[in-house]
């Protein structure tokens, strides 16, 4: 009886208990967020020199850079080739991840080059 | 990353280029005393082209996407503990020549 239950263990495969896929590679997964991040860092700074020498003021400045963010994100799944999941967790990652710590880099930048455009 | 750096300065000289234009179109506004209603065609036109160019290098440099899933083929060396339990130093692998491959960084 005993033996019976044994080989029925046997017969099982290592990848059958496998509950893996919840728990992925760490360190990949560090490595992808730090690409976006740096991404979009720099999208955003680019992004706050540009609606600067526009001379874009209020609202419509923060209009544009949520148009670049929109683009970056876009640009970001491209660059996954649409297969997020070999990539990243969620969607939710890959789109709004990063986006609101743009925004004071990109506001930083805007007043530095609307100063020195418009007013010097 | 040699590449995409060098499109990444390209694009920020663009830029830099085009902020002197409007600098001088400004200055050319305050002789003539008229309102700044926007920059002039072509250095709208710059514009955009600088601000593609970096966004291809914000896309490329930064490094690339790697895979997170566990079973990917190149994450097959993942999947050893690591922990000091599994370890056995007092084996015959002391009889063989050191010849342990990088993989498993």
């Amino acid at each position: 009886m005993a033996g019976r239950v044994d080989s029925d263990k046997l017969k099982e495969k290592a990848s059958d208990n496998l509950n893996d896929l919840p728990t992925f590679n760490a360190e990949n997964m560090q490595n992808n967020a730090k690409v976006m991040y740096y991404s979009r860092t720099f999208m955003s700074i680019i992004g706050g020199v540009v609606a600067g020498i526009l001379g874009l003021t209020g609202l419509m400045g923060f209009v544009f850079y949520f148009l670049i963010m929109g683009i970056t994100s876009a640009g970001l799944a491209a660059k996954a080739g649409f297969s997020i999941h070999s990539y990243f967790d969620s969607w939710n990652k890959i789109l709004l991840d990063g986006f609101f710590g743009g925004l004071m880099s990109f506001v930083l930048f805007w007043t530095f080059a609307y100063d020195i455009v418009h007013i010097f | 990353m040699g590449v995409g750096f060098v499109v990444g300065v390209l694009g920020v000289l663009i830029l830099s280029h085009a902020a002197y234009s409007t600098i001088q179109y400004r200055a050319l506004l305050k002789i003539t005393e008229e309102e700044f209603s926007g920059p002039p065609i072509n250095v709208v036109v710059e514009l955009i082209a600088g601000l593609m160019l970096c966004m291809w290098a914000a896309l490329t440099v930064p490094g690339k996407f790697l895979s997170i899933l566990p079973h990917s083929d190149e994450n097959r060396v993942v999947a050893l503990p690591e922990n000091l339990d599994f370890m056995i130093f007092n084996h015959r692998g002391k009889a063989i020549p050191m010849g342990i491959d990088a993989k498993l960084k």
